[in-house]
């Protein structure tokens, strides 16, 4: 009554005006982001089989990759996401067999061309092959041409 | 420094003296209103500045600080955009009125600022009724807002300045009268008399309730919060600034906050002791002082937004008729009781 109520406010909103302030200046300084967090992809391409049950896993067909067989190994050639229909949801780092992909906690992934967005993990040639892989890829090109 | 204006003011006018004197004294009073003008632009930019770290500081944010140093450059920036912005009208607006208002929204307040002593005689215009010409000039602005909202045919518009108008005529009252105290007290219309007579005591000590009167209803006449139920961002869309785009709205956005300067420029004179130094401290410039108690004035109003929600129209008009217009009454009739008794006494 009599203004009491009014003055507390102004108090309150006075202590408020010198009080440490809660903005975080991102660019230049960011919250520490937890060890669980769903950030940018990160593949160990010495780890990956080139199996693709992450691609099968993918709800949204966010995973391409391609791969060549190299001897008897299968060798990954490419890897892309097409990040922009990820939902971050994490079912492809868990189907991982050999656990090569992993979040790492890059949450920044503007881009400011559209083809810039997709994330290319992998790009690369395949190893020049050995006699014997030769054969194996002639034989493999042969069944492809019939 | 205490002499700094009045110096630069008298240098001109004997720099002037081959010319004959009435076209001298022109030049120095057309000097004068270029540098009111530019006084209150500075301002304006400021203050929209001052308010947005101020509500950012009470809502523990830091507010505008990427815009050139510590975000100074951000006002400019914003007005530089509104000017770059195409002004609509829409087709049932009447044309002249609609954009007569954002031109003639500042004139009430340059005019104003003609007759404001900012320090030792530091007024452009010393004139023996300045404060009737005040208050006079400062109520035609409620036509402007009348202006914009009738002019612009939005229904928003026109409820808000049909409340701009009820608000700013029915709180004209409690001002008037809660400066009526003060009149009676200096016997003075004249504001360098009335600071005068606040060389010892200012009269926020002798009039203290005068001085919250008049406050609340400056506080209301620029149409801030807790009473800024014109624009009403939440009800209103803005009330009589809707249909207003690019500059025209930048123009009423900056007279609010040269209106805001007027106010506190009043209380400052009126019952802060205006260039009056406190406590002795004679050494800081009598203008800067005033600019000082201008500002924590400033500060304070600008902390009242931040603190108290909206009030409703009926409380407005309650508070104002049966609360503030009694109490002022009351203050009128107590300040006669005691200058009786105190020529009585003999002081």
């Amino acid at each position: 009554m009599f203004g009491k109520g009014l003055v507390k406010g102004m108090q309150i909103t006075f202590k408020e005006f010198w009080s440490p302030k809660a903005t975080i200046q991102y660019p230049e300084h960011q919250n520490p982001i937890p060890d669980r967090y769903h950030g940018r992809f990160t593949l160990d391409v010495d780890k990956c089989i080139a199996c693709g049950m992450c691609a099968n896993a993918c709800p949204n067909k966010v995973i391409s990759l391609q791969k060549q067989k190299v001897g008897t190994k299968q060798y990954l050639t490419n890897y892309v996401m097409k990040i922009y229909y990820c939902l971050f949801c994490g079912l492809c780092v868990e189907s991982c067999p050999k656990d090569a992909l992993h979040f790492s906690k890059v949450i920044n992934m503007n881009q400011y061309h559209f083809s810039d967005i997709p994330l290319v993990l992998v790009q690369r040639e395949a190893p020049a092959v050995t006699a014997e892989s030769e054969v194996a890829a002639s034989k493999t090109s042969d069944k492809e041409g019939e | 420094m205490e002499n700094l204006f009045v110096g630069i003011a008298d240098g001109l006018r004997s720099s002037l003296g081959g010319l004959p004197p009435e076209l001298g004294e022109a030049i120095v009073m057309l000097v004068k209103l270029v540098a009111i003008l530019v006084f209150i632009l500075v301002n304006a930019l400021w203050l929209v500045y001052m308010e947005r770290k101020v509500a950012g500081y009470m809502q523990a944010r830091i507010g505008p600080n990427r815009v050139g140093p510590k975000g100074l450059l951000q006002t400019t920036c914003d007005i530089g955009k509104l000017i770059c912005k195409e002004i609509i009208i829409h087709k049932d607006t009447d044309k002249v009125v609609f954009m007569l208002a954002p031109v003639l929204v500042f004139v009430p307040t340059l005019m104003v600022f003609a007759v404001i002593p900012f320090g030792k005689n530091m007024a452009a215009i010393d004139m023996n009724i300045g404060l009737l010409y005040l208050l006079a000039i400062a109520s035609t602005s409620t036509i402007i807002f009348w202006m914009a909202g009738w002019a612009s045919n939005n229904k928003y518009s026109l409820i808000g300045s049909m409340r701009s108008v009820a608000q700013m005529v029915s709180y004209e009252l409690p001002m008037v009268l809660a400066i009526l105290g003060v009149i009676m007290i200096t016997g003075s219309l004249n504001m360098s008399d009335i600071i005068a007579a606040q060389e010892h005591t200012w009269f926020i000590f002798t009039q203290p309730i005068a001085f919250l009167i008049f406050f609340i209803a400056s506080v209301s006449e620029c149409n801030r919060a807790p009473f800024d139920l014109i624009e009403g961002e939440s009800e209103l869309v803005n009330g009589f600034n809707t249909e207003y785009g690019g500059m025209a709205f930048a123009m009423f956005y900056l007279a609010e906050y040269a209106n805001m300067l007027v106010c506190c420029a009043m209380v400052t004179i009126l019952f802060l002791g205006g260039w009056h130094a406190p406590f002795g401290l004679d050494f800081i410039p009598s203008w800067l002082w005033f600019f000082i108690k201008m500002y924590i004035v400033m500060f304070v109003i600008m902390q009242l937004r931040w603190t108290y929600p909206r009030i409703r129209v009926d409380q407005l008009m309650g508070f104002g008729w049966k609360v503030l217009v009694p109490l002022s009454l009351a203050n009128i009739f107590v300040t006669g009781i005691g200058m009786y008794i105190y020529r009585a006494i003999g002081w």
